[in-house]
């Protein structure tokens, strides 16, 4: 009896744990959605392809220093962290939280991840075909080429990471790789993306917040325009041009009455306020429920930065005659003239009115069509076209009401004269959407450092006078153009050799 | 209360705790019932119950870093609003900014603790059944079934009141409530089957099969709202905004299990050799189905040497025995599902659509975390007791060590990734001695001693794992440390600190021999802080650190060893005296030696490098060329005058009266007459006195990430140790 009762136990457990074992520890998560079983419907891939758009917001910080804080148009305040007034003073040291790209890596994994995996969508989804799954990949490299490009503007030469990190068995230790290298793959991605991105997705939103076949060609006459492959940057600006798709938001209209006109009251409204006009091409699309970064860094009573003086006083400039004479891209537009504040993400109008911290959305214009015109008028100038670039220049600074006091005439044969004036202009159209440093890098570096001056009278004048003959130094060192990689980095992958500059 | 016959016997308790917390606004209130139920069937079956239900309401302050901000505020702002006659009114002063910043940097502390809710309730049940049934009587084969149910549901609630912030009624931190509910249900079940057969004298087996499960769910709901009508509503269910990226509407529920098996023999030999070899495997859902399962072997003997024949001459040895153990055991980690790639919606859309990204990676390769046990010891007790010694030295190995957020290259997307890094060693020793060098009558004096030592090293590591602590060695208030394979954790390093320079003169740089170096073009070289990629000259007024390699530069080779937060040794010892058995005092003392610790407080109060508060120490800066001080001048933001240096290493060695405790048990007689089975009184004081060199609040710094080796101890000033007094009565009837 004893052992019949013994053994009956023993037989239950041996069952017990041999059969069910197995099953009872094999818990899947009851919420929440995992790799097995995504990827089956071309919903999925669209929500994975708008999850690589909405990680851009987490960007546009980052994106903004590095494109304005080493340039001249920005400057730091009581506020600014130490760091930023580090790099503002040279000390760029690679210990430095700003050099981090972190977040411009997150993005392309999310790329990464769609390229790897929304293939095999196309074995469970009957309805989702080769066209839609290129459409969404078109899509998504243009953001990986994106990210690169800012990556190869910032670093000089990176990691490429082309694949996606779904386990612990896809962890390497990348080398960098080199500059080369880094633009051959945003040139292969875009060549596959201008096949087959769409050209509208139907809803003007989506068409100025997602990847088109338009912001494909413009991020190509960027990319071309940084190599010096002045042919193919005038090529894919005109595939921009020719579309018929853009114009620029005029910065006059007629009076009431007709006889004269007046200064498009609605132009900052149009453009920036509001956003996704008819001169965009991408933009990163906040709204209320998700703020940008700004509200601390120019908006707020503690802000970080504000303009430069001189963005007002040599940039626009003031007519002191006739004060109704005004460049529309100036005084509450891109700057607030009475405390530089900047106005493009601080104003909620152009009359005086800012953004409070719950309407600091506030879109990051990655490309607008002045762009697409300016970077056609720089290729044209290095190609022996002046008087083709003089006339784009002519037709930006027509539409913004330029002041006289800002004109140059340069000579149309001389490139850099030409090219230096572009400079000006771009800096006033695009003040502030992180894009004056790299500008200056790569008019100072172009044709072997042959304007490298360019930069260093910038930045003569920006350095504090203490500071201003190392900073010169510094800066005389081409190396040092470049941002060192963050310690972290080196500390977390022992292939990764630090930028020469900073060894 | 307890009592019962032979059929059943019953125990049942009530407590209740109150306590009021060190700093205001926080307190607890607690209550336990225990409820013991045994009832014997028959004298092969027994059942057992214990009900535990346990209620604990705890206040917390609203964020923990009030204190910290009452350090660093400026003392000289109000706490109450002043009306335009100078009287003060009953609102507190809480402006939206001054000029140390805004909410969260700053804010009135005071507000903050005293309207600011953080209110947790906890509700806690515990039944645990048991059955014994005695499969062959006489203890030969016992069989016990135990099931044990934790019902744990706890509620946090917050509420963040605009007075305590100030901040305009449209920010996110405006009357902000939270509200969050977890419910735990743990279900734990034990199987054994123990066999014990008579054997001949002296011989003893015993054979053990034991069976476990373990479940657990949890449940979680959290929501956090903003901007309530006014700060009286303070429930998250008020009309309020609840769509913001920064706000919250989540659940989430995870459930976790793991099976064990374990069948261990014992078999003992005249009582004087035994031997113990166990073998356990076991299963748990947080691994994949690759690693799931892990075995266990362990094995330890112990001889009791004064059993013995040739002992038995050496009388005054009561007792002699060695042991020697060693054991593999398995650790699991701490989140479920980690072999899971998950997908995580946005918090918010894009163009109106909604996207999700990857927001971890399956981590395949995540295995069981072994710890190997070796350890020898030996216990001695002589003289009828009253001297007796208990001594081992351990070495504990963990293999495949686990590491949460071992950080990565972030071209991979992510930031850390939890792995299995390598090996680490943990040894030491322990001796604990009781001994009573007194006795008489009346009078017994007893003095006990413990001394501990205790040392990490890393034997090997992953490739990922970090080489440095990644301190900026050139950014003020950070130590470096590094790893060492091979070497003791806690060693940190940084500059050592010369004091002032008093003047122009004192920064030109000087070689070894004290002569100004001179440059190429007969110049003189000013002192520089890490030449050339920051390339700061030094100022007179600015702190001087040692040039140890004399090249005119500080930098990262300028670097010493500073210290090492680790003890040597820890302990404590204390004596006790009894009088005729029913009064006793009882000293406790504790002691760490031979370590050194960051005064974090002492470099924050006195960096003059931001708007925060400083200690009296900054009166003493330096102002003008030529003064002679210890404290570099003030530099707003900038400067390199408070890098991680010796100036704020201090030798913490400490002894600390721990406790003293006078207790009186009521005499036998005077209980039997008011019918009490026990009685006693007692009176303890706790942390009355601290003997110690170091400057700052409290050298006892307890350091939380023992296992990193990168790590190194500051001291910023938590709370103390309270020193408190008790008073007690004490009856059992």
């Amino acid at each position: 009896m004893i052992r019949k009762i013994k053994y009956s136990i023993l037989i239950v457990l041996a069952v017990m744990l041999g059969t069910s074992c197995e099953k009872w520890l094999d818990l899947k998560p009851e919420d929440g959605i995992i790799r097995q079983n995504f990827w089956k419907t071309k919903e999925d891939v669209k929500s994975s392809v708008i999850g690589c758009y909405s990680s851009l917001f987490a960007t546009t910080q980052t994106l903004f220093l590095w494109g304005e804080i080493r340039g001249d148009m920005i400057t730091s305040t009581l506020r600014s962290s130490a760091e930023q007034t580090e790099i503002m003073n040279g000390n760029i040291l690679s210990s430095n939280s700003i050099t981090n790209w972190r977040v411009i890596y997150k993005t392309i994994n999310y790329c990464n991840t769609v390229i790897d995996f929304a293939p095999d969508v196309l074995k469970t989804d009957q309805t989702f075909k080769e066209e839609d799954l290129n459409g969404y990949l078109a899509e998504v490299r243009t953001l990986r080429a994106l990210m690169y490009f800012n990556l190869l503007r910032s670093f000089g030469e990176v990691p490429l990471k082309l694949t996606a990190t779904a386990s612990d068995a896809d962890l390497v230790q990348l080398e960098k790789s080199s500059q080369q290298d880094v633009y051959d793959q945003i040139v292969a991605d875009l060549a596959f993306a201008e096949q087959y991105a769409p050209l509208t997705y139907g809803v003007r939103e989506q068409d100025k917040g997602r990847i088109t076949r338009y912001a494909v060609y413009a991020l190509q006459a960027d990319v071309y325009l940084w190599m010096e492959n002045y042919t193919d940057c005038i090529t894919a600006c005109d595939k921009v041009i020719n579309s018929n798709q853009f114009g620029l938001i005029a910065g006059r209209i007629p009076n009431e009455d007709n006889t004269d006109s007046i200064p498009n009251p609605q132009w900052f409204n149009t453009v920036f306020y509001v956003g996704n006009s008819n001169e965009s091409i991408f933009e990163f699309q906040y709204d209320n429920q998700i703020l940008n970064p700004f509200y601390n860094l120019v908006i707020s009573s503690n802000r970080q930065f504000t303009g430069s003086t001189f963005v007002m006083d040599e940039m626009y400039t003031i007519d002191l005659l006739d004060d109704t004479k005004k460049d529309i891209r100036g005084d509450l537009a891109s700057i607030r003239s009475s405390d530089m504040v900047i106005w493009k993400y601080a104003g909620a109008n152009n009359t005086g009115s800012m953004r409070s911290q719950t309407t600091s959305y506030a879109h990051w214009f990655v490309y607008r069509y002045p762009d697409i015109l300016l970077m056609k008028a720089e290729a044209l100038a290095w190609t022996s076209q002046g008087h083709a670039a003089l006339n784009i220049v002519k037709e930006i600074r027509d539409r913004a009401n330029a002041l006289a006091a800002t004109e140059r005439s340069p000579d149309p044969s001389s490139a850099s004269e030409i090219s230096d004036y572009i400079m000006e202009e771009r800096a006033r159209e695009f003040a502030f959407e992180g894009k004056r440093w790299y500008d200056i890098l790569r008019n100072a570096k172009r044709n072997d450092y042959a304007n490298l001056q360019y930069m260093i009278d910038i930045i003569t004048k920006i350095a504090p006078a203490d500071r201003q003959q190392s900073m010169i130094n510094k800066y005389m060192d081409v190396r040092s153009h470049y941002l060192p990689i963050n310690l972290y980095e080196l500390q977390t992958d022992k292939n990764l050799v630090q930028n020469p500059f900073y060894q | 209360m307890q009592g019962g016959g032979e059929k059943a016997r019953y125990y049942a308790s009530l407590g209740y705790f109150n306590q009021a917390g060190t700093t205001v606004g926080t307190g607890m209130d607690r209550i336990t019932t225990k409820i013991n139920l045994d009832y014997n069937v028959s004298d092969r079956i027994r059942f057992r119950t214990d009900i535990t239900y346990t209620h604990v309401a705890t206040d917390f302050n609203y964020t923990g870093s009030i204190r910290n901000i009452a350090y660093t505020k400026m003392p000289n702002m109000a706490i109450y609003q002043y009306d335009e006659y100078g009287n003060e009114t009953p609102n507190y002063f809480s402006p939206a900014s001054n000029i140390q910043g805004q909410y969260s940097s700053t804010y009135n502390p005071l507000a903050m603790a005293l309207i600011g809710v953080n209110h947790q309730l906890g509700e806690r049940i515990t039944p645990k059944f048991q059955l014994q049934y005695a499969l062959i009587p006489n203890s030969v084969l016992t069989g016990t079934f135990d099931i044990q149910f934790d019902v744990n549901n706890s509620k946090t609630q917050t509420f963040l009141p605009q007075q305590a912030t100030g901040r305009p009624t449209n920010e996110t931190s405006v009357n902000r409530a939270t509200d969050s509910d977890g419910d735990g249900l743990n279900i734990q079940t034990k199987t054994n089957l123990i066999y014990q057969p008579k054997l001949k004298e002296g011989h003893a087996f015993q054979a053990l099969l034991s069976l476990q499960s373990n479940d657990t769910r949890n449940v979680s709901h959290n929501v956090a709202t903003t901007n309530t009508a006014s700060d009286i509503l303070q429930d998250a269910s008020n009309p309020s905004r609840t769509q913001n990226s920064d706000l919250t509407l989540a659940s989430s529920s995870s459930q976790y299990r793991s099976v064990g098996a374990l069948l261990s023999a014992q078999y003992g030999l005249y009582d004087r050799y035994l031997v113990n070899v166990g073998l356990r495997a076991d299963g748990n859902s947080r691994f994949g189905p690759n690693n799931r399962y892990g075995l266990f072997p362990s094995v330890s003997v112990r001889w009791r040497v004064s059993g013995e024949n040739f002992m038995k001459s050496l009388t005054y040895v009561d007792e002699l025995s060695l042991r020697a153990s060693y054991g593999h055991s398995g650790n699991v980690p701490g989140s479920n599902y980690s072999f899971y790639n998950f997908y995580q919606p946005f918090s918010f859309s894009y163009c109106g659509m909604s996207g999700v990204y990857p927001s971890n990676m399956e981590l395949v390769n995540l295995k069981w975390e072994t710890l190997i046990g070796k350890n020898i010891g030996f216990n001695l007790a002589m003289f009828k007791n009253r001297f007796k010694v208990d001594a081992e030295y351990y070495m504990n190995t963990t293999k495949d060590m686990f590491y949460t957020g071992l950080q990565i290259s972030s071209f991979t997307g992510f930031d850390n990734v939890s792995m299995n890094v390598g090996t680490m060693d943990n040894t030491g020793w322990e001796i604990g001695l009781n001994t009573v060098p007194y006795k008489n009558t009346n009078w017994s004096v007893g003095f006990d001693f413990n001394i501990a030592k205790n040392i990490n090293t890393l034997r090997s590591v992953s490739e990922f794992y970090p080489k440095t602590n990644g301190a900026k060695i050139n950014t003020n208030g950070v130590y470096q440390t590094y790893l060492q394979i091979g070497n003791p954790f806690g060693s940190y390093y940084g500059f050592r600190y010369l004091g002032v320079y008093t003047d122009a003169d004192a920064t030109i740089a000087r070689d070894a021999q004290g002569n100004k170096i001179i440059g190429p073009n007969e110049q003189v070289v000013q002192m520089r802080f890490n030449y050339p990629s920051i390339d700061y000259q030094f100022q007179p007024g600015d702190a001087k650190y040692e040039d140890v390699n004399h090249d005119g530069n500080i930098d990262y080779m300028d670097i010493v060893y500073l210290g090492n937060g680790i003890p040597k040794f820890t302990g404590g010892f204390g004596p006790n005296v009894t009088y005729k058995g029913n009064l006793k005092l009882t000293l406790f003392f504790s002691y760490r030696a031979g370590y050194q610790l960051i005064n974090g407080t002492k470099m924050t109060t006195s960096n003059m490098y931001g708007f925060n508060n400083q200690s009296t120490a900054v009166l003493r800066r330096w102002r003008n060329p030529g003064d002679e001080t210890d404290i570099p001048r003030a530099l707003y933001n900038s400067g390199y005058n408070w890098l991680g240096s010796d100036r704020y290493v201090e030798d913490a060695s400490f002894i600390r009266l721990r406790s003293m405790t006078l207790r009186y048990n009521f005499p036998q007689e005077l209980l039997k007459r008011i019918k009490f089975k026990t009685g006693s009184f007692y009176i303890t004081a706790e942390n009355l006195f601290t003997w110690t060199k170091y400057t700052g609040q409290d050298p006892d710094v307890s350091s939380s990430r023992n296992n990193d080796p990168l790590s190194y101890n500051v001291d910023n000033s938590m709370t103390p140790p309270g020193k408190t007094f008790s008073m007690g009565l004490s009856i059992g009837f």
